[in-house]
């Protein structure tokens, strides 16, 4: 109880750090390049003298630690300001003072709409991968060298050298628009999301094929095993009870690591299959300059990232008490 | 058969005299994988240099009567024309010829910068600790949290995309992976006899870290980056693909999928052929960088 | 003869590589009756473990049984059906292997696996007849504790501890036939003795066979009552202890008697060249504590107290010894002495200057005349630089000569400690423990230094290539008039090399005296615990049942008050368990840390 809340307190401490050591990097450079964000809400037809003014009350000119200081203070009162380009109800609004400010969508309303959907893609791709990946893995670990460890190689080969972009394009092609099998392209309900999460599944499968391969292979070749058959275990129990229970501390690890691989794949084929999710909300915010949802979502991932992580680490020092942290 | 002291010593006498680098070769090189790799790498890529040079078609140039050829293999295809032409009458082929130059060139060069910057940065943290060493694992904690991908394109809207600032900004996305590796490595072999031999005989830090540490540790790293030039090209690819990579005309992976994918249904080939020698490219890359990899686990296991 | 509980007949193993066969084992026939003791003694490589695997049924990949039977009670091991096999093997036959650290699945409770063998081989005992069975039997083997034990993981218990639980796992299914493979091996000789005397112990009421394989060869004689010599994978000779010693028929055999250390009987004390008062090297009363992070708490962090106070000083020309078992500070002092790192507190002088006052240049110079020799052969060169150069890199660091005054020298000095000169291009890689040992000295030699420090310099090599380093050492001493300090845990080395040996347990000196007075008139009751546990052929002054008491030495992060040592101290009195008591002077240039001693001390005041 003692290790765990300790654990906890420390871990939080550090996942704070890193949220705000990211945030601040996204927010000064979002601040430092080219694109006044005033220029974006008013629209090109502004004047000089309006432009200015309104980047002067919303405390555009102020110096970029104290812009921060003040969006954390907003923050920290669950406020993450509102869109420069999304309307409340869906849909963009461009250019133009006359609209209130109160129109424009809030920040953590639009993350609330997309996350659940991203968090449906994204468990549905895990289950594909560990579907795809435990038995290659698991085969190619048990018997390294030999065939099943040549499939795994090979099959993971082929998967990671499968562009995302590109294997979701063809997919969409053949299975969608050719032979109709299953819908993609936009949200209608939960069919939509197999393509998509069958693309990323592929995308994080042949890392996960490798690590467990890798660490049981390493599992069956510790003494301990060997020895247990001489301690008259039978070889079975050894492998369920022992080498995956060893197995799985890599395994886990690789898996907190790559979550934000899986946040980057989820975006691109969110994108290309129009997926209305957090990553495609990213890429609009992104290439609409949109600041304040682009600062919130850096914020939220970030902070996804880092309490998978901690409960990663957590389960891992539950499995194997050597870890420490 | 885990190895003890105890063995006899015909089972135990295995290690060849060799350096750890010449090792890792052979162990490569006796996988099947790595050759076909090899073979398949060295055809696309002397494809993709020479093909361009001895032919006369201009990957740039429009022919507004060659719109929509298909490929050869189907009705109406010429091999004139052998992955067919785009919606400009462009040829496909030799647009994913010059394509592959650039996505090649361009993830060679990121990897090379990635290694250099962040092997030297891990090196140094892992060495010397201290506050180096704190700031630099807070950096990747932070780095690793946010996907490369979504820094590179925050970066690159907010910026010009030109084939230098591509590299630079997938590099800078890229690097602390390589100093986490680095710097793991390097806190492991600081610990060896040998460093402490070298001290004792008075050996300055840095000779001990360029001289002795860094020959050891960053072949096996500087072998299996070799994977990442795949990745790289992917990145280049998305990032093309978006709409934020290097800009048309110069024909990219990318930009020619994004093109072929508004033609889908009439015009499959666009977007699936140059993707599938993207593909095929890869493959061969990703083969040979597993061959590599598992040499290192084994080197790094001692079993070679 | 299916009367005999074990039986090996004609047996031979081959390993397969590269398509051929390379044989291990050859023709090797044993047998063992209910309640007996069958000794096999046998260097490494000799082919013991595999034929300890063997004797269990246990050959596979790379080796192949290529002829012979093992029958146990006359089921032939080898040819059972895999299933069968392997019931008998964890219910009627027990193993202990060498390696307790790697015995046991490392992220589960130690009792838990013992319970899940018992049940996996024994479908008669139940859940809570199997834990009570085991705790009984961890009680039964001296682990303290045992209830709470029974939870704790792998990396909670020590190298002893581990063994004990091996012990446990091997009797909870009630063997008829046990085999103990090296047991001893990896753990420090006063934890042997403990473990030696426990299987004694248990020995005389347990109705088992047992098959007791070792390297040492008075190990083997303690226990057995018959045994066999195996050399490259033969059995060379089969007697009993008494017979053997007596008179040993084969020439390996009596290799291997002449090969064991004598340390109390007839070899010459070394006598000092010529005992200068003057010092080279100066300990005076240092410290250091490594702060660990203490995973329970907040910010916690919990000190390990590895060496705590030792002074002592190295006089020009003479040898001194450093011993003592693991975990007594003998490696952190060696890393403090040659500076890799800082104590905490006091002072270490060379030829009278303070280290910690030295500025960087006379830091290096100070290197040139100090140098150390690492215990490790395989890790102490690095790996990538052929040997000459590595040589050639110790004069390149402090500068000064050009290149053909340092091909020069390389040479010279290369030679001197017989390497060959073509060896010079050559890797680390392809050498043997030996020559790279002396490589490693030649880059200590090449900068003339005044004092050698060897820590475990000699542990790794075998007793030949240990005699020839060894002589090369005093031919040296006598050319260069080096100075030595051996930091060793190997009592017979020391014996035979040092003038004056301090002995350190847990962090602090406990005894410092002439080699003389530590091995026949020892002040310290550690001392005399370390003497008695020494594995040697001879009879010896001291009786490991008289000097030690079971128990485990206490753990640096959590030292009791008091002496460190009173837990096991069969003289331990109140007083011992409260105050610490100090290093003092004997007279005649001993020192010792005993509250018995007290008298004496007084006496000499």
């Amino acid at each position: 109880m003692g290790f765990a809340l300790t654990f906890f307190a420390r871990r939080l401490g550090q996942g704070v750090l890193i949220v705000l050591l990211v945030s601040f990097t996204i927010f000064a450079l979002l601040r430092v390049v080219p694109g006044d964000p005033a220029r974006i809400i008013l629209g090109p037809m502004a004047t000089d003298e309006v432009l200015e003014q309104t980047a002067r009350d919303m405390g555009l000119r102020d110096p970029i630690p104290l812009q921060y200081m003040r969006y954390l203070g907003q923050v920290a009162k669950g406020d993450f300001g509102t869109s420069f380009i999304k309307a409340k109800g869906g849909g963009s609004m461009g250019g133009g003072r006359d609209e209130a400010r109160g129109e424009r969508a809030r920040v953590l309303d639009l993350v609330a709409e997309t996350l659940p959907l991203t968090l449906q893609l994204a468990g549905l791709a895990l289950v594909f991968t560990a579907l795809i990946a435990l038995p290659l893995g698991i085969a190619g670990g048990l018997m390294a060298g030999r065939w099943p460890d040549k499939l795994a190689l090979y099959a993971s080969s082929i998967f990671v050298s499968l562009p995302n972009f590109w294997l979701a394009i063809v997919l969409a092609l053949v299975v969608t628009a050719k032979l109709g099998w299953i819908p993609s392209i936009g949200y209608q309900n939960i069919a939509y999301a197999i393509l998509p999460a069958f693309v990323i599944a592929i995308e994080m499968s042949p890392l996960f094929i490798r690590s467990l391969s890798v660490s049981i292979a390493d599992t069956m070749r510790h003494p301990f095993v060997e020895l247990a058959q001489v301690r008259g275990l039978s070889p079975r129990r050894i492998f369920s009870h022992h080498v995956l229970r060893n197995a799985a501390v890599p395994v886990l690890n690789l898996f907190g690591v790559q979550i934000g691989a899986l946040l980057g794949g989820v975006l691109v084929v969110e994108y290309i299959f129009d997926y209305p999710g957090f990553g495609l909300l990213t890429v609009q915010a992104v290439l609409q300059r949109d600041f304040p949802v682009i600062q919130g979502i850096a914020i939220i991932s970030t902070s996804i990232f880092v309490v998978i992580n901690i409960l990663v680490d957590f389960v891992s020092a539950q499995i194997d008490p050597r870890i420490e942290y | 058969m885990a190895a003890s002291i105890d063995e006899p010593a015909a089972i135990a006498a295995t290690a060849v005299a060799a350096t750890p680098g010449r090792r890792m070769w052979l162990a490569t090189w006796s996988q099947t994988e790595f050759k076909i790799g090899l073979v398949l790498f060295l055809l696309l890529v002397g494809t993709a240099f020479i093909y361009p040079l001895l032919s006369d078609i201009d990957p740039t140039k429009l022919s507004v009567r060659e719109r929509f050829l298909p490929p050869v293999f189907l009705e109406g295809g010429t091999w004139a024309h052998p992955l067919g032409t785009d919606q400009l009458g462009r040829d496909l082929f030799v647009r994913s010829l010059v394509g592959l130059q650039n996505a090649l060139m361009i993830s060679v060069a990121v990897v090379v910068l990635m290694f250099a910057f962040g092997a030297t940065v891990g090196l140094v943290a892992g060495y010397r600790g201290g506050w180096i060493d704190t700031i630099l694992m807070r950096l990747t904690d932070a780095q690793l949290s946010i996907p490369l991908i979504i820094l590179a394109i925050i970066i690159l809207t907010v910026s010009r995309p030109t084939p230098f600032s591509v590299i630079v900004v997938l590099a800078l996305a890229g690097w602390p992976v390589y100093a986490r590796v680095t710097r793991s490595v390097t806190l492991a072999e600081r610990r060896r006899e040998y460093v402490r031999g070298a001290k004792i005989l008075g050996a300055s830090d840095s000779r001990i870290m360029w001289l002795l540490i860094a020959p050891n540790i960053l072949p096996p790293i500087a072998f299996v980056a070799v994977l990442d030039i795949a990745r790289m090209m992917i990145f280049e690819a998305i990032l093309g693909f978006i709409g934020i990579g290097i800009q048309p005309p110069t024909p990219t992976f990318g930009t020619i999928i994004a093109d072929g994918r508004k033609y889908l249904i009439n015009a499959w080939w666009i977007a699936t052929m140059p993707g599938g020698f993207l593909f095929l490219t890869l493959l061969s890359v990703n083969l040979m960088g597993a061959a590599l990899e598992r040499a290192r686990n084994r080197l790094l296991r001692g079993t070679i | 003869m299916s009367e005999r509980l074990l039986t090996v007949e004609g047996l031979s193993v081959d390993l397969v590589r590269d398509g051929g066969l390379v044989p291990v084992l050859r023709d090797v026939s044993l047998a063992l009756e209910g309640r007996q003791v069958l000794g096999i003694v046998g260097e490494s490589g000799s082919g013991k473990t595999v034929l300890a695997k063997a004797l269990v049924g246990w050959v596979a990949e790379p080796l192949v049984a290529s002829r012979g039977v093992v029958r146990f009670r006359g089921q032939d091991l080898l040819a059972m059906p895999p299933e069968a096999r392997r019931i008998l093997r964890g219910s009627a036959v027990g193993y202990i292997g060498a390696d307790p650290g790697s015995s046991f699945d490392p992220t589960l409770p130690v009792g838990r696996q013992i319970v899940e063998k018992v049940q996996a081989v024994r479908a008669d005992i139940d859940a809570r007849a199997a834990k009570k069975r085991v705790l009984d039997l961890l009680d039964r083997v001296h682990i303290p504790s045992a209830a709470r034990r029974f939870d704790e993981f792998p990396h909670q218990y020590s190298g002893g501890m581990l063994q004990r639980a091996m012990i446990v796992d091997a009797l909870a299914s009630d063997p008829a036939f046990l085999v103990c493979d090296n047991i001893t091996q990896p753990l420090d000789v006063t934890v042997a003795a403990q473990i030696m005397r426990l299987l004694h112990e248990l020995r005389s009421d347990l109705d088992a066979g047992i098959v007791f394989i070792s390297t040492s060869l008075p190990v083997v004689c303690d226990i057995a009552d018959e045994l066999v010599v195996l050399s490259r994978g033969e059995i060379v000779e089969r007697s009993t202890p008494a017979r053997l010693l007596e008179a040993p028929a084969h020439p390996y055999s009596q290799d291997l008697i002449a090969r064991n250390p004598i340390i109390w009987g007839t070899p010459p004390l070394p006598v000092p060249a010529e005992a200068s008062p003057r010092v080279i090297l100066a300990v005076d009363d240092v410290t250091k504590t490594y702060v660990v992070p203490d995973r329970t708490r907040f910010f916690g962090t919990q000190a390990v107290k590895a060496v705590r106070g030792v002074s002592f000083a190295v006089h020009g020309g003479e040898n001194l010894g450093l011993v003592g078992e693991s975990g007594c500070g003998k490696s952190t002092l060696s890393r403090l002495l040659s500076w890799v790192e800082q104590p905490d507190q006091g002072r270490i002088r060379f030829k009278g200057q303070d280290i910690a006052g030295m500025s960087a240049q006379q830091l290096l110079a100070m290197r040139k005349g100090f140098q150390l020799l690492l215990q490790d052969p395989f890790n102490c060169l690095p790996p990538n630089l052929p040997i000459g150069r590595s040589v050639a890199m110790s004069l390149q660091i402090h500068g000064g000569l050009g290149r053909k005054a340092i091909a020069e020298q390389v040479r010279a000095v290369m030679a001197e400690v017989g390497l060959k000169e073509d060896d010079r291009e050559r890797l680390p890689i392809g050498m043997s423990a030996g020559q790279r040992q002396r490589v490693n000295i030649a880059r200590a030699l090449i900068l003339e230094p005044e004092l050698l420090i060897l820590d475990e310099t000699l542990s790794a090599l075998d007793p030949m290539e240990q005699a020839r380093l060894l002589d090369l050492f005093e031919r040296l001493q006598a050319r260069h008039g080096f100075t030595y300090l051996f930091i060793s845990h190997d009592l017979a080395m020391v014996r035979r090399v040092c003038t004056r040996i301090a002995v350190m347990y847990l962090g602090k000196v406990v005894e410092l005296a002439d080699t003389r007075s530590v091995f026949f008139e020892p002040t310290h009751p550690y001392t005399r615990a370390l003497l008695s546990a020494v594995p040697t052929l001879e009879e010896k002054p001291f009786k490991a049942a008289d000097c030690l008491l079971e128990g485990e030495p206490p753990s640096p992060i959590d030292l009791p008050q008091g002496c460190s040592f009173a837990a096991r101290c069969p003289h331990a009195m109140p007083r011992c368990r409260v105050e610490e008591p100090p290093l003092v002077d004997l007279g005649g240039g001993r020192f010792s840390a005993c509250w018995l001693n007290e008298p004496e001390v007084s006496r000499a005041a």
